[in-house]
């Protein structure tokens, strides 16, 4: 009986060997997932924590015991951080210099990008080697001379000041040097035949023929600027002119430590951020692996 | 219309010459193909005509006017380019129409031109549709279209049919050739394929590293080679070269005696150009050759058949001869199997003599 138990479950012969290489398969398939699902929950329990406080009172926060669903449910924090601070100003404040950053280092990128990659003119390739060469200086060294020019310039606590630092970005006109490079180049020298000037080239072929990663480009540039809080945080100090990453901030100060409040503005923060990267996850994925080869 | 006139032209990439001192004159209204092998200078000489390519040397005149200096768009110059160079983003419609576009054209004016074109090049279908969605001919239409919509003096192809299977490149050929009739427009035609330029010109330009080896017409080519390079390099299958030494000469005409003995006499081009005991090579095309039987007394030479394409129309058999290897081409009834020994005559009235230095004598 136990010879004939035994051979039903596990197959005799050439395909035992099979059968027991689909197990380990299986086994290793099972672990993966395991270990996988594991960090899932580590990386996401800390951003359920934060929404699920955002809705207690705070009485409730500061008592012992974890409580994994709110007992008493209030929106207290939200109308609180929506009505008694200025988020309204700092969310303007945010989504202009984002905007300006984003529009103005896409174009000169794409304008930078396209001249070294497909214009002859002296200095080029020493105006390329200054770009990497730009690339291996981390931004927050160069922090106290922005700082200082800014403020010889009297952009402290302006839109300006807040944009202009922001818009050193060689690693986005690597990028498109790189993609304008692969354009063959019979589209070039078709449209100039027809007639095409440099302008029109960049606008109405290079361009367009890169549109995804335009789109790209645009998007993790813009999350970057709304996600930037060190130089915001230096530049701005009247609390009208700060952005909503720097603005949070002021919650804590003004208020003390208020766990939901200082929860709900962190959430209200981050919410357009999500919010585009939802809509546009795909493009995202694409921009991080762009420069995930050149950011290292 | 214009005529095409390249003075003196030389092109160089540092110190390497890819056109040398190169004289042409492509005549008003007439379809002219350079030829040649791979890095020949054919496309840098297409691309020089086009503007480019800047001229080293020398001087480019379209329709009289000097071109050498002005720029590619103000050439009055379309190209056909071999990837086609259809812009992706763009419908068929926008890509005909983008020259047109870049000039400010009003949109009805571009739509009128581009049902124009494409009912005379049959794309009325395609022209909501992007180059993705076409297939190889029908890109190559829309790139054909693309340089008709700017009403060139002078057409420039570069390969044009090389991307295209065997069938739709004979289809192509037939449109070119026609589209060619209809337009009566000067086109200038580089192509390595000897079909190609054979089938469509009325002047052919045999390039060889960098120089014009011959240029004439097609059957002037093909019947008066004028050296051993384009002998070789037009007509399929290639010319057979036998060695030989002159062994009389009187008049116009030559005794050459041939490795293996066998001699033929050959009527030379050129008066007083092979004298007695000067080293040449007989050339002599494989339609030329006949077979014969065995014994038959007008047979120069006997061999042994070694392989036999049969093509239905024609017959090609690679034969083992005392006057070494020669390739023979018949009618596509011709029954002769490999092994076989067969007696073959050469046509002396078409066969060509070439010296040392390649030049026909």
């Amino acid at each position: 009986m136990t010879t004939i138990a035994a051979n039903l479950n596990e197959p005799a012969g050439p395909n035992a060997a099979r059968f027991n290489r689909i197990m380990m398969l299986d086994r290793a398939g099972l672990i993966i997932t395991v270990v996988t699902f594991l960090g899932a929950i580590l990386w996401a329990f800390p951003i359920y924590w934060t929404l699920v406080t955002t809705f207690k009172p705070e009485q409730d926060i500061v008592r012992p015991g974890v409580d994994f669903f709110p007992d008493r449910f209030t929106l207290e924090a939200y109308t609180h951080v929506l009505f008694n601070t200025k988020i309204g100003l700092w969310y303007v404040n945010s989504l202009v210099t984002s905007a300006m950053v984003t529009v103005l280092v896409i174009m000169m990128s794409a304008a930078a990008g396209y001249a070294i990659s497909q214009l002859e003119f002296p200095g080029r390739k020493f105006l390329w080697w200054m770009i990497l060469a730009s690339f291996m200086v981390p931004i927050p060294a160069l922090i106290v001379n922005h700082f200082v020019l800014m403020s010889q310039f009297k952009l402290i606590n302006t839109w300006t000041g807040v944009v202009l630092p922001q818009l050193i970005a060689p690693v986005t006109v690597m990028i498109y040097k790189q993609f304008f490079d692969s354009v063959p180049k019979d589209f070039r020298e078709a449209a100039i035949i027809d007639g095409a000037t440099e302008f029109q080239l960049l606008f109405r072929l290079y361009l367009p023929m890169n549109w995804g990663i335009t789109t790209a480009l645009a998007i993790i540039t813009f999350i970057s600027a709304w996600n930037n809080f060190l130089w915001p945080f230096l530049v701005t100090t009247s609390e009208e002119m700060m952005n909503i990453t720097v603005g949070i901030t002021q919650v804590t100060d003004a208020f003390g430590v208020k766990y939901a409040r200082d929860l709900a503005s962190a959430i209200l923060a981050a919410l357009p951020v999500a919010i585009v990267y939802l809509i546009f996850q795909r493009r995202v994925t694409q921009a991080i692996m762009l420069t995930a080869g050149i950011k290292g | 219309m214009a005529s095409v006139e390249l003075r003196n032209i030389s092109k160089r990439y540092g110190a390497v010459e890819v056109i040398k001192n190169l004289d042409l004159t492509v005549d008003d209204g007439s379809f002219c193909a350079l030829l040649g092998p791979s890095g020949c200078g054919k496309s840098t000489l297409l691309r020089m005509i086009a503007g480019l390519e800047t001229i080293t040397e020398g001087s480019a005149f379209i329709g009289g006017v000097d071109v050498t200096r002005l720029a590619p768009s103000q050439r009055r110059v379309a190209m056909v380019f071999q990837s086609y160079a259809l812009y992706p983003h763009l419908t068929v419609r926008d890509n005909i129409c983008f020259s047109l576009s870049l000039a400010g054209v009003s949109r009805d004016v571009q739509n009128a031109k581009a049902a124009e074109i494409a009912k005379m090049l049959q794309l009325e279908q395609l022209l909501d549709r992007r180059p993705a969605q076409l297939s190889g001919g029908q890109r190559q239409r829309v790139a054909i279209g693309r340089a008709l919509v700017r009403a060139p003096e002078v057409f420039l192809f570069d390969e044009p049919l090389s991307n295209l299977d065997a069938l739709l490149r004979v289809q192509m050929r037939l449109e070119l050739a026609k589209l060619h009739q209809n337009l009566k427009t000067t086109m200038v035609y580089v192509t390595h394929d000897q079909v190609e330029a054979m089938t469509l010109a009325d002047k052919i330009v045999v390039l060889d590293k960098g120089r014009i080896s011959q240029a004439g017409a097609p059957l002037e080519l093909y019947n008066s080679p004028a050296n051993k390079f384009v002998a070789s390099f037009i007509g399929s299958p290639a010319m057979n070269f036998i060695p030989g030494t002159v062994t009389s000469a009187d008049g116009n005409s030559v005794t050459v005696e041939m490795q293996g003995g066998a001699q033929i006499p050959i009527r030379r081009r050129h008066p007083n150009s092979a004298t007695p005991s000067s080293p040449l090579e007989v050339g002599i095309r494989p339609e030329h050759i006949t077979i014969l039987n065995t014994g038959d007394k007008a047979a120069l030479t006997t061999g042994i058949v070694q392989i036999v394409e049969q093509l239905g129309n024609s017959t090609i058999a690679y034969v083992d001869t005392p006057i070494g290897q020669l390739v023979m081409e018949g009618d596509g009834g011709i029954a002769i199997a490999p092994n076989d020994t067969i007696g073959l005559s050469l046509d002396a009235t078409r066969a060509h003599m070439f010296g040392t230095d390649g030049h026909v004598i």
